[in-house]
């Protein structure tokens, strides 16, 4: 087991639980994740990245933080990106998450839930998802780079990966 | 309003104080599980915003050596016990009685060091809990982690988060001779766990509590109890 630590810059942001941030140029948004979905949106001429720390894939009409759900992260999201004035067609998605930590077996898998949710949001408002990493048993620590629109993950135990 | 924010102060001190009642039990078993050496202490009983979390209860983003204990059943949660990795591996050392590891591996035998640390630690809980809420509490087989705590915390929270923005946790601290030490214990119940435990709290036969444990204004700290024979050079 390889103990790592990521140096942090001035600019890291750090984006929580059911949290959305928006950031530009040199800023990097962070998140921890379990079985939670990072939803990174990325307009790469204006260098302007939204981070979206999704926990549960339904609303179902519940009045919580937009950003906790995966249905309403996402419009949130897109009207965030409309009011950086970054056009629609212009985005890209990335996307990590959705981990069953604890290897419950069972009909509620939250992480997987929450991947097929945030995977058909996008799908239905024609935001292609450029990259993912998704799944799997182990927690990640991702990083969007707002200049580059690169989003960099580390799990315990493996080199970092840029997507 | 301000009636509810007396209410939920009132719940949040009372759950206080069951808390701390079962930590005091837990505490007896580590003490005895380390001849003496080891005892703990309730730090907190909190509601925290989801967004929160991590920060507020200082798991922060790193890598940590954890021990995990579900609660199965309806009326569960999750118990994490938590680490660095120098006190994680010092504690299996001691446990052991050879020095620490330096691979980067842990070694089977360190990991059940600790595994049955964290088992030592979950029985006495539950056997505490279950005797206070009178609800049977089945824990599984506890599991070595070694992950992101934040990433490990917020899996322990989505039962919470299904039905709540905000976030019940309970955090115990670990001091050897007086000294505090770099673990922590999370215990996150369920939703209907914590309306079993709130349900037992408004019953009489709790109401004991409040005047044998104190106020949580105050750490619950439990005198160490060397009643215990067992060495701590003992291998688990």
């Amino acid at each position: 087991m390889v103990f790592s630590t990521v140096l942090k810059t001035k600019t890291d942001k750090h984006v929580g639980m059911g949290q959305i941030a928006l950031g530009c140029g040199p800023t990097h948004l962070t998140a921890v994740l379990g079985s939670c979905v990072a939803v990174a949106l990325h307009g790469a001429k204006q260098e302007i990245g939204v981070l979206g720390h999704v926990i549960l894939a339904h609303s179902s009409g519940r009045n919580s933080p937009p950003g906790k759900f995966a249905d309403t992260a996402i419009p949130e999201m897109l009207r965030m990106m409309d009011n950086a004035n970054v056009p629609r067609g212009e985005i890209v998605a990335r996307l990590a998450g959705g981990a069953n930590i604890f290897g419950r077996s069972g009909p509620l898998q939250i992480g997987d839930a929450n991947i097929e949710a945030v995977t058909q949001l996008l799908k239905d408002v024609g935001i292609p998802v450029k990259a993912q990493d998704v799944g799997g048993s182990k927690g990640r620590r991702v990083s969007l780079d707002c200049q580059t629109g690169s989003l960099t993950i580390e799990m315990a135990g493996n080199p970092a990966r840029v997507l | 309003m301000t009636h509810e924010i007396c209410t939920a102060s009132n719940q949040l001190e009372m759950l206080h104080q069951l808390f701390a009642s079962a930590t005091h039990d837990a505490s007896a078993a580590m003490c005895r599980w380390t001849n003496g050496l080891i005892t703990l202490s309730l730090d907190e009983v909190r509601e925290i915003p989801l967004q929160d979390v991590c920060c507020e209860v200082d798991v922060g983003d790193e890598l940590l050596t954890m021990v995990v204990l579900c609660l199965e059943g309806e009326v569960g949660g999750e118990m994490i016990l938590t680490f660095d990795n120098h006190n994680g591996r010092q504690l299996a050392a001691a446990l052991l009685g050879q020095d620490a590891g330096t691979s980067p591996e842990w070694s089977d035998l360190e990991k059940s060091a600790l595994t049955e640390t964290g088992n030592i630690l979950g029985c006495a809980y539950m056997n505490a809990l279950t005797r206070l809420i009178n609800v049977e509490l089945v824990p599984s087989a506890p599991y070595f982690i070694q992950d992101y705590g934040a990433s490990v915390l917020q899996q322990a929270l989505m039962n919470q988060a299904m039905t709540s923005d905000q976030a019940l946790i309970c955090r115990t601290g670990f001091h050897r001779q007086g000294e505090e030490l770099n673990w922590r214990v999370f215990f996150v119940p369920t939703e209907p766990m914590r309306g079993a435990m709130e349900k037992a709290l408004s019953s009489a036969s709790l109401k004991h509590l409040k005047t044998t444990t104190g106020s949580s204004q105050q750490k619950d700290r439990v005198p160490e109890d060397k009643n215990d024979g067992e060495l701590w050079s003992n291998a688990p």
